[in-house]
């Protein structure tokens, strides 16, 4: 599972550095988010070979998402109140996440579920919030062809089904042994979400700008 | 116990899958009809600027016309009227072979007089006001009648009645541009002149025996008085459809729904109808 995943995001990565020039703004943000979380997971492999704990790269990795993911938000939003909110978010986010290592989660020991949880809502809040503007200024192309609509529908379904994973866990663990079901959850989310981001990074081009419909 | 926690897990998962599916669905629905209703929206806007600059034209084009009517009548019939009186004083002399002269310039003179008239009437805006589109198409049909280029004959069907002030002058301009086009393109003999009024359908058929066009004419440069004769029609919320082929001539129909109010006509230009 592990392998395929890593395997999976090497593919995506190579789609983003492969079409890194006929990307817009936020979508090169966007594969160089990929790299990075491509980067972490090996690293996250060696860790848990090596000293068995891979915590401090969980730990990067989840700031790291927040940090990409919300300056790709930055510049697909419109609305200046709504990018200003982004920018503010990830000072927010940041500063919790350093109070959140300095006393609750140990940096090297724990997995920062407070941040997780903290970050899986903000993605939710902001994936809607991009819909709603998308409703304001529909554009004449096909909805299908729209990156950004696929970017947001993977933001969406990635936070929402962590969420869902996550009260699953909770539910499984008091209740049964199904780790194995709870592992393929989990990957089948990851491996949706990085599908979604691969059709974004494919159907983004800067060379063709649509008009508002 | 085992197979019931299988069993919930399966079922939220589904329900949850089917809910994040139903939300993109929804959303994709919604923004479709978002992209539809924008899309009708700017068609409309754009609908309506070119019938405000359709009617700015022939606005413009009305003026210009009544200017060069007015024209003609105050001014170039005068200096003839002037011109005719003058050969009528010179006329008086003795010498036979002159006064034979004079007398042919002063028919000559009389008929050009008669044919500025006509043209300043049928230039006009004026006598459609005054006499309705009918008796301008019969006094129209008659002049051309006279210099015997091409014979018009006209023809009704039901009982007459007035369409108002601005769609008898836009039909009565769509008639001219029609008769225009056939006395200098088609080379016809005849031309029939057709009104039909019914109760809830006007038809203004012209039809000539000329040599008539291809379609793929209509949509180049030479087809523009064609495309004038359609927009006009449009502007009163009439359909034109032009129908010809090469050597068979050319019929051109319009029809309206006489009680349907459009947006051209306005309070000064009222229709009479209802």
């Amino acid at each position: 599972m592990a392998n395929s995943y890593c395997l999976l995001l090497l593919i995506v990565s190579g789609i983003g550095i492969f079409r890194y020039k006929l990307l817009t703004t936020p979508f090169k943000v966007l594969a160089w988010s990929v790299i990075a979380i491509c980067l972490l997971a090996f690293l996250s492999r060696f860790f848990s070979v090596m000293y068995h704990n891979n915590a401090p790269i969980l730990q990067i990795q989840v700031i790291t998402e927040y940090v990409f993911y919300s300056i790709t938000y930055y510049y697909l939003f419109k609305n200046k109140i709504i990018k200003k909110a982004v920018i503010a978010s990830i000072i927010l986010v940041s500063v919790f996440f350093l109070i959140n290592t300095l006393f609750f989660q140990p940096f090297a020991h724990k997995f920062p579920t407070n941040v997780y949880f903290l970050t899986q809502a903000l993605y939710a809040i902001l994936s809607l919030l991009l819909f709603k503007e998308m409703l304001m200024y529909p554009l004449k192309v096909n909805i299908i062809k729209q990156s950004v609509f696929w970017f947001n529908t993977a933001i969406l379904f990635y936070a929402t089904t962590m969420f869902f994973n996550l009260g699953l866990s909770n539910y499984l663990a008091e209740h049964t042994h199904y780790d194995v079901i709870i592992t393929f959850f989990w990957y089948l989310i990851i491996y949706l979400f990085h599908i979604l981001i691969s059709i974004a990074l494919l159907t983004d081009n800067k060379k063709f700008t649509s008009p508002y419909a | 116990m085992p197979d019931d926690n299988l069993r919930f897990l399966i079922l939220s998962t589904a329900m949850f899958f089917a809910v994040i599916a139903g939300f993109i669905i929804y959303f994709v629905v919604l923004y479709r009809n978002r992209q539809l209703k924008n899309r009708q929206e700017q068609e409309q806007l754009q609908s309506n600027f070119k019938q405000e600059v359709l009617k700015a034209q022939i606005e413009m084009q009305e003026q210009t016309l009544n200017h060069v009517s007015r024209e003609i009548h105050d001014n170039i019939t005068q200096v003839l009227s002037f011109v005719k009186l003058n050969l009528a004083m010179m006329a008086k002399t003795e010498e036979p072979e002159k006064k034979t002269g004079i007398d042919e310039t002063r028919e000559l003179v009389a008929q050009a007089i008669t044919d500025l008239r006509d043209l300043s009437k049928s230039l006009s805006f004026e006598q459609i006001k005054q006499i309705g589109l009918l008796k301008t198409i019969e006094i129209e049909t008659k002049r051309i009648n006279k210099t015997a280029v091409i014979k018009t004959i006209l023809n009704t069907d039901g009982d007459i009645y007035p369409l108002g002030h601005q769609r008898e002058l836009v039909l009565f301009r769509i008639f001219q541009e029609a008769l225009n086009n056939s006395l200098k393109h088609s080379g016809a003999k005849h031309f029939k002149i057709s009104l039909q009024y019914y109760r809830e359908l006007f038809n203004l058929t012209l039809e000539d025996d000329g040599v008539g066009f291809s379609k793929e004419l209509f949509g180049k440069g030479d087809g523009s008085g064609l495309r004038n004769i359609e927009n006009r029609a449009a502007l009163i919320g009439a359909i034109a459809t032009i129908d010809s082929a090469p050597d068979k001539g050319c019929i051109i129909n319009i029809s309206l729904n006489p009680l349907e109010q459009q947006l051209y006509i306005d309070e000064d230009h009222s229709n009479r109808i209802g």
